[in-house]
């Protein structure tokens, strides 16, 4: 009865009621920056005295901001499109693979979205500067790849298991070449497992904050880093502003996301 | 390579199917595992070779602190988690699918939004002049402001917030899976709500638990961000210390070193978590 | 008049316009073995959920010794039950599984294993007391859940389906036991089956369930000699329906003509019907024969098909009218002149046949 919505009585109020207030937990935040960028206090005082656009107008004619985030909009890009081409290459060996060590293997791919970042970061800062890369797009570009491509592999994984592969063979056996089955047949199967990896693998670079404080150079700055740089100064609400587009991005993502779900799975 | 790469044992001496994986082997490999190792042979070579980093790191109050620190706050921060989560998890299994939908969308555009837009978020939230504050005095609850920001309460509540999608998603299906059947069958059997849940809900949620809880634990272990920018100066965790002593001590024997003992921390905690739940469910999460 | 032991009252239950079970009255005495039968859907399911707690009616009631049981809440009604899935507790061993409604009772530790070991040997279990549910066949399964329903003297044990997910011969095996455990503990059993022979095999009586109502209640040979209606007949045993139309009826025997014109008189009706009216003969398989005998009707027929089962043989005849008659001889009986041989008879006693009305 515990697991029977309707049978569940007085304890059905009070366990509703909790997931109501988490809700509301896991939303304040994101609400609050929202109507807060919109305030016109300096010093974020909430409710605000009154409403403002001006935090975003200092923000939009500050070239730093927009270069910070058009920087990692190019990285972000760059590591998902090459971390979804690599992480496929790869399921395929992973999914389909007949060796000992399959497992292992997999488990060496989905390492990096395990070890601590910070640790990562150094690491790869130190080897970068020795080779020099440090503070290059390229260098920002790999050591993103590396930590997108679990989020890359698991949901692309997932979809070949999913996957009948006497589909494939079928169409093999009807005259296709085993690339053009793939290309064919394959692929546009697994569509919505290669999609979300390449939405996972986006955020998993455009939200980075660690490697990018180490490998950031005057020059090379990623919008995390701005904010970092900006929180660690003063709570500008400057901030706020900045913060309330990436929450707009965000929803645009994810209606985008349900959207061309229900799309590509008709 | 594009078309041989697929095919079953194509390229020569390599393992059958393994071929396609080559660049992402080449690329984390060279990128991730050469880094890595470096850095673990250069606690033990930098300024010169010897252990005498561990020796500083162990032998150090500050440090052992710090170690200390770290742990609890990640198991603060898992206990809290877990408590939090299962009753949403719980519901969320079994609440009709048109109001859980809203629960869910809620739940992934928190995790979808920029960390540090969150952390900043609460950061003002929770500062003495914050909107908490105020809204406690407000109601009389408090007459003084409480120092919710640059100690443990303002870490766990920041950390809490991160890391609930990850315990709330992979409990909702490990109670997905659990037979209603069974609950009628031991209320039937005389048990009563609180004996049917400590007796039979929790122990079939258990691995779920388990697996989920672990996994908080071990990312709270090594988080960097929201400790950094939430928690204090007196119970700085050990990523941030890791960062600072490379980046502004400039002292990477011991940055490294310390990196090392977190290295094998989190590996050994992974390992028992993909005992749990089996390689193939590792990530939960997605 | 005193209350009889379980009684369902007017027990009604609607899902939003749909009416899943129509004001269902059923008094059950102590000891009984009771089966609700019936299609899917026919809401037999949901009367016993009714009385297990898991569903409240819409209207009516029900009760246990005269009084309402509604009102309590389930783990309270102290009714067992045996589940159409194998619902036993995957973490807990045999034993515990067992003991569990004991244990949520605060039993002291002895009884407890004295009453696991009895329920097991009851069940003949005893070699499997520590091992875990997932080790076990289907039908040790359903075995462990019956001692665990068995295991606190419920005075109901409600059965849902319970064989269903097993094999034939399994089934057979285990209806046995619950025959015996049913004699042995004297427990008023209410029972949930599609499955018409196992209904006539367990029950002392049968209530035969269609879309919400009972259609007929009696014991296995009222529904399978007498049948209330057409649909008794044709759910209950194996049946034959040939249309005719009705010419008269005199001191309880009626006469039809078939479709081919062949005249059958002395048929047994419940209902009068009116000269001319369209009606449906109705005969068991079992009931027709190749050979005549002594106060036999007989239909000419061409014999489509016949093959050998063993105990019997199957015999598919056609009418003139072109409706097919399934014939059930025993192996005994003369064997046809083979198939599709015309000009054939086929013969039945009139006493055994039925009239229902279109």
């Amino acid at each position: 009865m515990l697991l029977d919505y309707d049978r569940l009585g007085w304890l059905r109020v009070a366990l509703v009621g909790f997931t109501a207030a988490v809700a509301a937990f896991l939303l304040l935040p994101v609400v609050f920056i929202v109507l807060l960028s919109f305030g016109s206090s300096r010093w974020l005082a909430f409710p605000p005295p009154g409403w403002t656009l001006k935090w975003y107008q200092q923000l939009l004619a500050d070239p730093t901001w927009i270069d910070a985030a058009l920087t990692s909009a190019k990285i972000a890009a760059m590591a998902a499109i090459s971390a979804v081409i690599i992480g496929l290459f790869a399921s395929f060996s992973l999914v389909r693979g007949e060796f000992r060590g399959r497992q292992l293997l997999r488990g060496l791919l989905l390492t990096p979205m395990v070890l601590p970042v910070v640790v990562f970061a150094i690491a790869v800062y130190a080897f970068f500067l020795r080779i020099g890369l440090a503070g290059t797009t390229i260098g920002f570009v790999i050591a993103h790849t590396i930590l997108a491509l679990p989020f890359a592999i698991i949901p692309i994984t997932a979809a070949l298991e999913g996957f009948d592969k006497s589909i494939e063979d079928a169409a093999i056996v009807c005259g296709a070449s085993p690339l053009q089955a793939k290309l064919r047949i394959t692929l546009p199967s697994i569509r919505i497992g290669i999609f979300s990896a390449a939405i996972f693998a986006f955020l998993a670079s455009w939200d980075e904050v660690v490697v990018a404080i180490f490998m950031a150079s005057p020059t090379l700055q990623t919008l995390p880093v701005k904010i970092w740089g900006s929180l660690r100064a003063d709570l500008s609400p400057v901030v706020a502003a900045a913060s309330s587009l990436l929450v707009g991005l965000t929803l645009c993502l994810m209606i985008v996301t349900a959207l061309l779900r229900r799309k590509l799975s008709r | 390579m594009q078309e041989s790469s697929f095919r079953r044992g194509s390229i020569a001496g390599l393992p059958a199917g393994s071929g396609s994986a080559l660049p992402a082997i080449i690329l984390v490999g060279l990128f991730f595992i050469v880094p890595v190792v470096a850095l673990l042979l250069r606690s033990v070579t930098d300024p010169e070779p010897g252990l005498q980093n561990y020796a500083a790191l162990f032998g150090s109050d500050t440090y052992v602190r710090v170690f200390l620190n770290t742990f609890l706050v990640a198991s603060v921060v898992t206990a809290v988690t877990i408590l939090v989560a299962f009753p949403v998890a719980w519901m969320l299994a079994i609440m009709p699918p048109a109001m859980g939908s809203i629960v869910f969308g809620i739940i992934i555009l928190s995790m979808w939004t920029n960390l540090l837009t969150r952390t900043y978020a609460w950061m003002v939230l929770l500062q003495r002049t914050g909107v908490i504050n105020r809204a406690l005095m407000g109601l009389g609850i408090i007459h003084e402001p409480l120092p919710l920001i640059n100690n443990l309460a303002g870490v766990t509540i920041g950390m809490v917030y991160i890391m609930l999608p990850f315990m709330i998603l992979p409990l909702v299906g490990t109670l997905r899976a659990i037979d209603p059947m069974t609950l009628r069958a031991a209320a039937l059997c005389g048990a009563s709500p609180f004996d049917a849940f400590r007796r039979v809900l929790l122990p079939l949620s258990l691995p779920g638990i388990a697996a989920g809880g672990l996994m908080v634990f071990v990312m709270s272990l090594g988080y960097f961000v929201t400790p950094a920018l939430l928690g204090g100066t007196s119970n700085m965790m050990l990523a941030e210390m890791i960062a600072q002593t490379v980046q502004s001590l400039l002292n990477w024997g011991l940055g490294s070193a310390a990196a090392f003992v977190l290295l094998v921390v989190t590996m050994a905690l992974y390992a028992i978590q993909l005992r749990l739940v089996g390689a193939r469910r590792a990530g939960g999460g997605l | 008049m005193t209350p009889s032991f379980l009684s369902i009252s007017a027990v009604r239950k609607t899902f939003g316009a749909f009416v899943a079970v129509h004001d269902v009255t059923i008094d059950v005495p102590k000891g009984e073995f009771l089966t609700f039968l019936g299609p899917s859907g026919s809401g037999k399911s949901t009367t016993l959920y009714a009385i297990a707690g898991f569903q409240d009616p819409s209207s009516g009631d029900v009760l246990l010794e005269g009084k309402s049981l509604l009102s309590v809440p389930s783990h309270k009604r102290n009714i067992g039950m045996v589940f159409q899935r194998y619902t036993l507790f995957p973490h807990l061993s045999v034993a515990e599984n067992v003991a569990f409604p004991l244990r949520v009772r605060r039993r002291p530790d002895g009884e407890v294993r004295r009453k696991v070991a009895d329920m097991l040997a009851l069940v003949r279990l005893e070699n499997f007391a520590d091992r875990q549910p997932g080790a076990l066949s289907g039908g040790q399964q359903q075995r462990v859940a019956l001692a665990r329903a068995l295991a606190y003297d419920p005075p109901i044990l409600l059965m849902d389906e319970p064989l269903s997910a097993l094999d034939k011969k399994l089934r057979q095996d285990i209806q046995t036991e619950i025959r015996r455990i049913h004699r042995e503990t004297g427990v008023t059993i209410l029972y949930v089956t599609h499955d018409q022979e196992e209904a006539l095999h367990l029950s002392d009586r049968i209530a035969l369930f269609r879309e919400g109502r009972i259609e007929q209640i009696g014991t296995g040979e009222d529904l399978y000699l007498r049948p209330a209606s057409e649909f008794v007949a044709g759910f209950i045993g194996n049946s034959n329906f040939l249309p005719a139309e009705h010419l008269e009826t005199a001191a309880g025997a009626a006469t039809v003509r078939l479709a081919d014109g062949s005249i059958v008189s002395g048929l047994k009706t419940a209902k009068p019907f009116g000269k001319g009216q369209k009606v449906r003969l109705m005969v068991r398989p079992e009931a027709l024969s190749l050979t005549p005998g002594p106060a036999s009707a007989a239909l000419a027929v061409e014999i489509v098909d016949t093959a050998f089962f063993g105990d019997r043989r199957r015999v598919v005849a056609r009418t003139a009218g072109g409706d097919e008659i399934d014939v059930r001889p025993t192996s005994d009986a003369v064997e046809p002149v083979g198939a599709a041989a015309t000009g054939q008879r086929i013969y039945f006693d009139p006493a055994s046949a039925f009239l229902f009305p279109v």
